[in-house]
């Protein structure tokens, strides 16, 4: 008789249950309601896989369709809740407790949910943060998965976006959970094995293939000139200065004009080989250019981007790819890699206060962390050195034994003064506080934390916050690249002005920059077409970001 | 140390400000502005809504070369409210229209980059827009060619699509449009069933420089450079049609039979079948000199209408 084994019995009834719906592992869509009322029970964890692009969408629809009789009370435990039906389930009781991590589109309804307590909120978490937490006290007994193909057998092929699929599933099948994959299609061989077969026990051939969002894709033709400033300024002033060859950057217009003004502006400059060779990064559209030009040696990849697969394939000396040929992503892998073995991340927010904390919460909005904590945060767990790391500690450093010096990552903010609808982007206080109060979560949601951050870059200049001695110093060096905003017309001049005369505050013409010169002359590629061209006809980008 | 590019003819026309198109259209040196911006002709309107105005209302109006031949230049500013017309925009477009008369210059060239009439003043905005079109028939019926060169960001939408119809010659390049009612005004009323006007493809391939290009619309399909439509408009001021009797009635048959041939077409690709094109799906990725070479060989595209 024994104790230890009765995750394993409950497993193995759950399963004899489901198998009535089942020829062996293979479920027909039409099932998928019966399996999961068979194999579900009062009060689960479940991971319904919404990733940050794919979702296993056949899967939530059916969930939703579940007598809440039968199913109710689940606690969800997943990375994104994207897709309307991720929130149906908590008002038709099927489900009651959430740990996630973003709510991109769903973030307006989810605060409502919340305010209205019909979502009983653990935490709202970085990615890796939850996938950790599945490892330890957020172990699914439940996974409903997504993957482009698998066999009878179960073994499964993710397709380039593999995302958190294998950490899902390594935390659900190692510790006696069910795991059920949604597939677009049944192969006799799968193209290439993502996860083996005896880790899946249901496969559902989905109705229709799962959805997946094109979030990285920055249509050239709308970049701003402000934004090419910028971008000219962060290469310039950061990215030439710190020697910055390992990095990560954000999915906003100021980054991908920074990869677009690689093979034209940096270029010019004399840095190409210096800069921006290995990357943690969605294959962006806008780095085409970089890639063809002979800029980029490697990219790691969270997930993929729509219309990429092609132009991946034939790049296999830059991306990780499978003996298929296609894009093998993998995001736990990728937000570590970011974390701990690149040297800058840059990227974009929508409030920065006076100290340098940063949030993407507007007041009636959750969007949630995703994996931009992870990025751009100081990993104090690191110790192998480089250059730039180095150069940053130093900068940093006020006090203490030299000798116990460590390095500091880069952490940089790179935002217009104004931004979406003449919205100023620094404020006395963020909005997120209120909203934190409101809804009543314990910890505020910060995106970027002001001890983590370096730099902060506007189209008035770069504020270097390292080189800060006091509190007093950092507010006026925030102040002094704060523009016409409230927050920049309270600056006390004389002040930022000793702050440039120490290079804390730089303007353009500090860096020998021309502000006439930021044109749209300099972009790379001035279109999505132009993209198309650089790749040879290889990306093939969605209709909607085509102008032909 | 300039970063920019500097040749003027080489820059892309849908980048390109009203001013920069003008400055590589016409023969060096030659323009000549009417009414520019130090005389702040401005909208008497848009301060009642506190929207800020532009000392040009948005329309650059002069005379030039083309080639050593005297021309007169109208050029919309699509950046400053999408081009669209509005009282002072249209009277500078009216006014020149009819200093033609007197000037018999080689041609006007219009370069249109518009969403249509500016909503905030409509009535003068309409007014302009008939206004405009008759000053474009009474110009062609002296004998002086108008044409219109599209290939901006707003393309030639509203009472622009119905001005550029009235014109003697059209070249469009492939980011240009030509349409009445744009995407979002056709979803809004239609549903997105009906026409979804985030589908870009879509939006292109029903409104676009190709597609109007291919169904006659248009006259010259060219590259998005200033270069290129110097040459086309060079190439059409040669082979503007005459403006009479015969020519609007051969324009009525050929929109009947249009009608008949097309009319119940779902989709432009399926027009493009129909007008003997092989592989419709590959249209749309054809360089311009591929895309030429094809419409060399269809029928329907070449015409003296209009």
């Amino acid at each position: 008789m024994s104790h230890w084994r009765r995750e394993q019995a409950e497993r193995d009834a759950r399963i004899a249950a489901g198998r009535t719906h089942a020829s062996g592992k293979v479920v027909p869509a039409g099932r998928a309601v019966d399996l999961l009322e068979a194999i579900l029970r009062p009060g689960d964890r479940v991971c319904l896989e919404g990733d940050n692009q794919k979702q296993a969408d056949c899967l939530a629809r059916a969930l939703s369709l579940c007598d809440p009789a039968k199913v109710h009370d689940l606690h969800m435990v997943q990375s994104g809740i994207v897709l309307p039906e991720h929130l149906d389930i908590f008002e038709q009781g099927i489900a009651k407790r959430l740990d996630y991590s973003y709510s991109g589109p769903q973030g307006g309804r989810i605060a409502r949910m919340l305010f209205g307590g019909q979502i009983e909120l653990g935490a709202v978490h970085t990615y890796l943060e939850l996938f950790a937490r599945y490892f330890v006290d957020l172990t699914p007994q439940v996974a409903l998965i997504a993957g482009v193909s698998a066999d009878r057998e179960g073994n499964l092929y993710t397709g380039p976006n593999t995302e958190d699929t294998p950490t899902v599933v390594e935390a659900t099948a190692f510790k006696n959970g069910v795991v059920v994959a949604q597939v677009n299609e049944i192969l006799d061989r799968v193209p290439r094995v993502d996860i083996p077969g005896d880790r899946i026990d249901f496969v559902v051939e989905a109705d229709r293939p799962f959805y997946v969002e094109p979030l990285f894709t920055r249509d050239p033709a709308a970049m701003t000139e402000t934004q090419i400033l910028m971008a000219m300024m962060a290469i310039k002033g950061i990215y030439a200065e710190y020697g910055i060859r390992r990095l990560n950057h954000g999915i906003g217009f100021g980054t991908a004009a920074i990869e677009l003004l690689l093979p034209t502006y940096a270029e010019k400059l004399g840095l190409k080989g210096q800069i921006a060779t290995h990357w943690a990064l969605n294959p962006h559209p806008t780095l085409i250019p970089a890639i063809e030009s002979g800029w980029v040696r490697q990219v790691h990849c969270f997930g993929s981007e729509v219309g990429m697969d092609r132009y991946i394939r034939e790049r296999p000396d830059v991306f990780f790819t499978g003996a298929d040929g296609s894009l093998r992503s993998n995001r736990a892998f990728c937000q570590t890699a970011g974390l701990y073995a690149c040297d800058l991340f840059i990227g974009s927010t929508l409030q920065i206060d006076l100290m340098g904390h940063s949030s993407t919460v507007t007041q009636s909005r959750v969007a949630g962390f995703g994996g931009a904590p992870n990025m751009g945060s100081d990993p104090h767990g690191r110790r192998h050195p480089s250059d730039t790391w180095m150069k940053a500690g130093r900068e940093a450093q006020t006090v203490g034994d030299p000798a116990l010096m460590r390095g500091r990552k880069l952490v940089v903010q790179i935002v217009e003064t104004f931004g979406d609808k003449l919205v100023p982007a620094f404020v006395e206080r963020l909005d997120a506080l209120e909203l934190a109060r409101k809804i009543g979560l314990e910890l505020a949601p910060v995106m970027v934390y002001a001890d983590d951050v370096t730099h902060i870059v506007t189209e008035e200049g770069i504020a270097n916050l390292l080189l800060c001695r006091t509190l007093d110093e950092r507010e006026q060096a925030i102040r002094g690249v704060a523009g016409y905003t409230e927050v920049g017309r309270g600056r006390d001049r004389a002040m930022v002005e000793s702050l440039r005369a120490r290079g804390i505050v730089r303007r353009p013409e500090d860096l020998g920059i021309e502000p006439l010169d930021a044109d749209r002359s300099l972009l790379a590629a001035k279109s999505i077409k132009d993209l198309v061209h650089w790749s040879g006809g290889l990306y093939d980008p969605p209709a909607r970001f085509r102008n032909w | 140390m300039s970063e920019r590019i500097t040749d003027p003819r080489a820059a892309s026309w849908y980048e390109a400000s009203a001013r920069a198109r003008l400055d590589g259209l016409l023969d060096s040196g030659s323009f000549a502005e009417i009414l520019g911006p130090e005389q702040r002709k401005m909208s008497p309107h848009l301060p009642l809504f506190d929207l800020p105005r532009a000392f040009d209302d948005g329309l650059v109006i002069g005379s030039g070369r083309l080639d050593g031949r005297p021309v007169l230049v109208a050029a919309q500013e699509g950046r400053f409210m999408g081009g669209a017309f509005g009282e002072v925009h249209g009277a500078k477009l009216v006014g020149l229209l009819r200093a033609a008369l007197g000037l018999k210059p080689a041609a006007v060239l219009i370069l249109f980059d518009t969403g249509g009439v500016r909503l905030q003043e409509a009535n003068a905005g309409e007014t302009a827009i008939a206004e405009v079109m008759r000053a474009i028939t009474e110009a062609r019926a002296a004998g002086i060619p108008v044409i219109g060169l599209i290939g901006g960001r707003a393309g030639a939408y509203g009472g622009g699509g119905l001005i550029a119809g009235t014109c003697s010659r059209l070249a469009v390049s492939e980011g240009g449009r030509i349409s009445v009612s744009g995407p979002e005004v056709i979803e809004t009323n239609k549903g997105a069933e009906e026409f979804d006007s985030r589908d870009r493809a879509l939006v292109w391939r029903t409104m676009g420089g190709k597609h109007r290009r291919l169904i006659g619309g248009a006259d010259t399909f060219v590259d998005d450079t200033v270069a290129a439509f110097r040459e086309a408009a060079l190439a059409l001021i040669g082979r503007a049609p005459a403006f009479d009797l015969a020519t609007l009635e051969a324009e009525q048959a050929r929109l009947e039979r249009r009608l008949a041939d097309f009319g119940e077409c779902r989709d432009a690709t399926e027009i493009w079948s129909r007008l003997g094109v092989n592989d419709p799906a590959a249209v749309p990725g054809l360089t311009a000199a591929d895309f030429d070479a094809l419409v060399a060989g269809l029928r329907e595209t070449g015409h003296d209408a209009r």
